[in-house]
């Protein structure tokens, strides 16, 4: 945590060093800066930025295992959004990305406030909710899948001892996507509570002391003073959740593999069945740029919002 | 760092009492998935249908791991993981390091941009760039390689991002004066940088290394024989055609074996990654 202080003074003393130094040294210090640099470079241009570039290119060509390129225009795009699946798989993925951001958000916070309190215990309960992180996602799939089943599954056994009917979870169209929500909730919860726990324990305990003295209760203290501190954390809790609701793949691969009847088929695997099993790689780029774009739209929508509140 | 903290809520008898019964059933909801998947694995077959579910086995057996090990190539896919994970954190550490050393600290034409473009594809959805990796790699024969599901992942930006972080709160004077000793810049890097920011390289090899054992899409994409293939697309195939017929306790067997890396490696580095994840420098 002190770390974090002196932060904004080594950047200052970055800038302060700059001045101070001549022409000869600061380019000796250009050669230093981009010999450091140059091996992560070299991979982030191979691996990571000609690669994005290229799938907007090979969006707009025929693209077949075999056979030349060939450009032509905005095709795949046509036919990406004239094919049923596609828009299937678009609104299936926005019913995800529906079904998660609000209790991933909201449940983040909460646990992170739970958690951020001085009681015994509270290491122990962050350590068995931040386990699930370390599960990958064949193993979710595996064991979730048989949580969720009608007639084994402890999910059910436990609903019928309060009263509810079992509920053919991954086998009912109507419920597979909950089903799906509710398993990524449990998987992937912790990373924003443990954003937010951090961002909680930079707030001073001053702050909460003086407004308690002034009489504010623990809703004030909470809508005045932690929600607007927050909001940095906020920002990025909820652009990272909604990213990651709209690129959602493993668990629905594994455990419906995009039934029944399409109910779970999301885009990327859209992009997947595309390019790696029927090998149109235009139409899958395509499908890829499309992702791109709507991320961007959130993004972009959700900062927007953020700024307005 | 939790010692500062005063009882927020839990000031008086009733919220101490409401915070300790959302502890238990917080606990409840996400700790009994896992342990039902460790009990599972140790259960006799007659056991594994038991109504009601019953958490502790009368007969406690480990055949469902000499089933699993015997019928499945585990040993290969926990080998290629194993190898996966160590090359792709150690070669991210390294590269993710030197970048940021002079991202965090040295001033030099380029710099806003170069930062620029590198944490924009935070904003990336990785699935864009399959297309185009795989096509690139099939070209030079290199799909179903090592290499390939090593070298690409070591592009990620997010080491970079957070080793800036924590390089930039080292003092200035720490390095002018190992300058001046004539210790160079590598010098500083190496004997003063990276010992002084334990923490952060933690947690990047924790990120880095979990991200890799559990990478699902692009292995599956870029492997097609057990010679490379990892254990999240091998425990894939277990449940997909074949493994229809799969014993439950096999499958949790299989979870077990496949989580315990992770978890060990995640419980020994817990306490350099919370402190880690502090200074990412998302704050209120």
């Amino acid at each position: 945590m002190t770390s974090l202080a002196s932060q904004p003074a080594g950047r200052s003393g970055a800038r302060r060093a700059s001045v101070q130094e001549g022409g000869a040294v600061r380019s000796g210090m250009t050669l230093a800066a981009y010999l450091f640099l140059s091996p992560y470079l070299a991979l982030f241009i191979a691996f990571m930025l000609l690669p994005t570039l290229a799938a907007v290119g090979i969006s707009f060509m025929r693209w077949d295992i075999l056979g030349t390129p060939e450009f032509i225009g905005l095709d795949n795009y046509r036919q990406i959004f004239a094919d049923p699946l596609f828009l299937t798989a678009i609104r299936n993925t926005f019913y995800f990305v529906f079904l998660t951001a609000i209790p991933m958000v909201v449940l983040g916070l909460a646990l992170a406030m739970l958690l951020d309190q001085k009681l015994k215990g509270t290491a122990f309960v962050r350590t068995v909710v931040f386990l699930p992180y370390v599960v990958m996602v064949s193993t979710v799939g595996i064991l979730w899948g048989w949580l969720f089943d009608k007639g084994t599954g402890l999910v059910n056994y436990y609903l019928t001892t309060i009263g509810i009917e079992p509920i053919a979870w991954l086998k009912d169209p109507h419920w597979s996507m909950p089903a799906l929500a509710i398993t990524t909730i449990w998987w992937t919860v912790n990373t924003n509570m443990i954003i937010f726990l951090a961002a909680l324990q930079d707030i001073s305990e001053e702050l909460h002391d003086a407004a308690t003295l002034d009489g504010a209760g623990p809703w004030q203290r909470f809508v005045y003073i932690t929600l607007p501190l927050l909001r940095p954390a906020m920002a990025l809790v909820t652009a990272l959740t909604i990213i990651n609701g709209w690129r959602v793949f493993g668990q629905a691969y594994v455990m419906t593999q995009g039934g029944p009847e399409a109910s779970t088929f999301v885009i990327v695997q859209y992009i997947y069945l595309t390019a790696f099993q029927n090998f149109e790689m235009g139409p899958a780029a395509a499908a890829g740029v499309v992702l791109l774009l709507i991320t961007l739209v959130f993004s972009l929508a959700q900062m927007k919002l953020m700024k307005a509140i | 760092m939790q010692d500062q903290r005063s009882n927020r809520a839990g000031k008086s008898l009733g919220g101490r009492t409401l915070a300790y019964v959302l502890m238990i059933v917080v606990t409840a909801l996400w700790g009994a998935p896992i342990l039902w998947m460790l009990v599972t694995s140790i259960k006799p077959e007659s056991e594994i249908y038991a109504y009601p579910p019953a958490w502790i086995p009368d007969a406690p057996t480990l055949e469902a791991y000499g089933a699993l090990f015997q019928r499945f190539p585990m040993l290969t896919w926990f080998r290629n993981s194993a190898v996966v994970g160590i090359l792709t954190t150690v070669l991210t550490l390294a590269v993710d390091a030197l970048a940021a050393y002079p991202l965090a600290r040295m001033q030099f034409p380029g710099r806003r941009v170069i930062m620029g473009v590198i944490f924009a594809t935070f904003l990336l959805p990785y699935e864009l760039l399959f297309v185009p990796l795989f096509l690139g790699l099939n070209s030079y024969g290199l799909v179903d390689s090592v290499f390939s599901l090593t070298v690409p992942a070591s592009a990620n930006a997010f080491g970079v991002f957070l080793l800036t972080q924590f390089f930039q709160a080292v003092p200035r004077e720490l390095e002018d004066a190992a300058i001046m000793d004539g210790c160079g810049r590598f010098g500083f890097f190496w004997r003063i940088l990276l010992p002084l920011t334990k923490p952060g390289l933690a947690t990047v090899a924790i990120f880095t290394f979990v991200a890799s054992w559990n990478n699902f899409f692009w292995p599956l994409i870029a492997t097609n024989s057990d010679e490379t293939r990892t254990l999240p697309v091998g425990l894939a195939t277990l449940v997909g055609g074949a493994g229809m017929s799969m014993k439950q306790s096999v499958l949790m067997a299989s979870a077990v074996v496949a989580t315990l890396p992770t978890a060990i490696f995640f419980l020994a580095l817990q306490r350099h990654f919370v402190r880690g994840i502090a200074a990412t420098g998302i704050k209120g």
